[in-house]
């Protein structure tokens, strides 16, 4: 029962916020039921690994894999929550633009991402990630400017058109199960699936049809190149504190789908097949963005390169597959998420000192604002993989993989890239810091304890990450890799 | 086997040529509000295909899907999408970048295709040759659809026909899902239709027209 907590705090704090009518109550019921769910996951998490499996009814289901996740969720939406109760003071007035909307459908929003993560069935798996795009459409329209609307309407029809492949794909999975021997009504289901896996042999073929379809379908919402034409504009039009929730905890949960699918296709049919693949999307991604890094101008598109540039990454690490190659993936999305939060934040903080974001009008910030400035360094330095960062492990972790299983071009291309992503990044913040302030930003509004807070508890993780992973954490990831190949041993 | 189930099946046979009538239609429709009403036709034709093979298999999950079907794709979505055109009190036509006739002749075309491509599956798919195709068609029209038809609301028409054409693929090849999963996309699929059509408004009054393919402020 532990697990409709989590599932019915969103909803219920969504409620007390549509029903709350001064922005102040608002704010401090939002920041209540985010504590409440941060204490909920802490629980999940905590009995999970305490009691293994848990399932509630047919439909809800969690284990390893889902407590990994969770953890990445909780964390990322409370300092998202804590960051927004200080950035959204202006909010512009209109129908769904308002204090009580925006909170609302935060909690919807999160509402729907922990049902993908706690659905015991494939088919609900789908309907869930298909409503994460309907919970965000809305909030990545907010601001109602001609921007915003056409990045709203963009990402409703893309991420539609792209789920409702990987709902074909559910379906030929479910086929091939049933034709497999198992029963129509639980041949969606996690569980039965693994453990049926091995004997779908014969529907090899439409076996490597579903996972093409829900490759393309949930690699759409991941942002795979090349169906990622949402995702800059959706992540550059939102306010800063979603497009931190979609960078750091939407891409996630579409990652979380694949991964699912992965491991079935795997344990039917070998892992040749799926692996290839995903190594192809993620190379495609990794080149592409990280070339169209360089002609950026604005910041949060920049920024929104950059993720598909590590979802690239991580899909080649779970290409690359093995223990090795799966535990890099893994703490890779962990430490990309904590990243991007950190630069969504600093890049929220750059828009209310200078009205923009267009890169070329930002100057001299190191002067101006240095402690913009000094965040700015340091989430470049963590996102492009300087050590002392977590992401440097883990996307050393993932290049030791490729060199371990003789993938030399995947291993030259990603250091190619990274390359050329620092580069980029490099060009572009050296203008923005240096220099002299030309345009006096704006007005200066005096920087928010609640800002020094959410930053400082990134900064900490990604340094902890970067030169120890602690030994609790490294227990979860194993949990979560066990789940996904049974049969291998784990490092 | 029953008069009814022999009929059942005779109707599930001639569906097929129903639903290809209806692309062809589609295609050449010059009207939004055409467009909507043969949707509304289309999804009529597969309803009765839900209750021909719900009946077939004995199934009265079936059936439950069938009334679902017919409430949310017969009347409600094309309802909503009536009103939505009333509302907006703007030009009805499709503003299609090729003309009708030609439509016609890239849905045939496409209608061909789908016949070539389900035939290596047919054997081992099961199913009848002819629902495949028409549900790979109907795919294949929705998305031809999207990409030339330049109105937002014809984007919404595209995406319900390609859904569609998915939710006939799982009816023929597999004759159904697990009910509550039916319902969840079905559900989805009426809040993505209120949720468009919301932006819908939005692009009309932002930027005064609704022609998509000028939407192009945000590139690179």
């Amino acid at each position: 029962m532990v697990l409709l907590l989590p599932l019915f705090i969103p909803l219920a704090g969504a409620l007390c916020v549509f029903l709350c009518r001064q922005p102040r109550v608002v704010v401090r019921a939002a920041l209540t039921t985010g504590a409440l769910q941060l204490a909920a996951i802490g629980l999940t998490v905590y009995k999970i690994h305490s009691q293994g499996v848990l399932t509630a009814g047919r439909y809800l289901r969690a284990d390893g894999l889902t407590s990994f996740f969770l953890i990445s969720l909780g964390l990322i939406s409370a300092l998202v929550l804590v960051y927004s109760s200080g950035y959204l003071r202006h909010v512009p007035e209109g129908r769904f633009s308002s204090l009580r909307w925006f909170y609302g459908l935060v909690f919807l929003f999160l509402f729907t991402m922990v049902a993908v993560y706690l659905s015991a069935n494939l088919g609900m798996m789908w309907i869930f990630v298909e409503a994460t795009t309907l919970a965000s459409a809305l909030l990545v329209g907010f601001y109602n400017t001609e921007g915003a609307v056409e990045a709203g309407w963009k990402y409703l029809i893309v991420c539609t058109v792209g789920i409702a492949f990987a709902l074909f794909g559910t379906i030929a999975l479910y086929l091939a199960a049933v034709k497999g021997g198992v029963s129509p009504e639980s041949a969606l289901d996690w569980g039965t699936l693994m453990a049926a896996a091995p004997g779908l042999v014969g529907g090899r073929e439409l076996l490597k049809l579903a996972f093409v379809f829900v490759a393309v379908g949930y690699g759409t919402k991941v942002g795979f190149v090349p169906m990622h034409s949402w995702l800059p504009d959706a992540h550059a039009e939102a306010p800063s504190p979603i497009s931190a929730l979609l960078s750091a905890v939407l891409l996630n949960c579409a990652i979380y789908a694949l991964l699912r699918f992965d491991a079935i296709t795997s344990r039917a049919i070998g892992s040749g097949f799926s692996h290839t693949l995903l190594l192809i999307f993620g190379g495609v991604s990794l080149a592409v963005a990280s070339l169209l890094m360089i002609v950026q101008r604005d910041l949060k598109r920049l920024l929104a390169y950059s993720s598909i540039e590590h979802m690239g990454i991580v899909a080649i690490g779970i290409g690359l597959g093995g223990a090795l190659g799966l535990f890099g993936a893994l703490l890779h999305t962990f430490n990309h998420s904590i990243a991007k939060t950190f630069l969504f934040f600093t890049a929220g903080n750059v828009r209310e000192n200078f009205g923009t974001l267009r890169m070329e009008r930002i100057r001299g910030m190191a002067r101006s604002l240095p402690w913009t400035g000094s965040a700015l360094i340091l989430g470049a330095l963590a996102i492009t993989g300087m050590p002392p960062f977590g992401l440097f492990v883990s996307e050393l972790l993932i290049l030791t993989a490729a060199f371990s299983t003789a993938h030399y071009f995947i291993a030259v291309l990603m250091l190619a890239a990274i390359s050329v992503v620092f580069g980029a990044l490099l060009h572009h913040f050296q203008y923005m810091l240096m220099g002299k302030p030309e345009d006096v930003p704006l007005q200066q509004p005096a920087l928010q304890a609640s800002w020094f807070v959410v930053m400082g508890v990134c900064a900490l993780c990604l340094l902890v990450l970067g030169i120890h992973v602690p030994a609790a954490f490294t227990a979860v990831l194993r949990g979560a890799m066990a789940v996904l190949q049974p049969a291998v041993l784990h490092p | 086997m029953g008069l009814f189930e022999t009929a059942a099946a005779k109707a599930l046979a001639s569906s097929g040529v129903f639903l290809f009538m209806t692309v062809l239609l589609i295609a050449a429709a010059k009207r939004i509000s055409t467009c909507i009403g043969l949707y509304s036709v289309q999804s009529l034709v597969i309803t009765a295909q839900i209750i021909a093979v719900s009946r077939m298999h004995h199934s009265t999950a079936g059936f439950i899907v069938a009334a679902m079907v017919l409430i949310v794709k017969v009347v409600a979505i094309p309802y909503v999408l009536y009103r939505i055109v009333e509302e907006l009190q703007a030009p009805r036509d499709v503003s299609s970048s090729t003309s009708s006739s030609q439509s016609v002749f890239i849905a045939a075309g496409l209608i061909l295709l789908s016949f070539f491509a389900v035939r290596p599956y047919v054997g081992a798919l099961g199913g009848d040759q002819a629902m495949l195709a028409a549900a790979v068609a109907l795919v294949l029209t929705g998305g031809f659809l999207m990409v030339s038809r330049k109105k937002a609301l014809m984007q919404v028409v595209g995406l319900l026909v390609l859904d569609n054409g998915i939710f006939l693929a799982a009816l023929t090849t597999t004759f159904g899902m697990p009910l509550v999963i039916e319902i969840g996309i079905v559900f989805d699929l009426l809040m993505g239709v209120f949720l468009m059509g919301l932006f819908v408004f939005r692009i009309r009054d932002t930027f005064d027209h609704l022609d998509v393919s000028k939407l192009r402020r945000l590139r690179g």
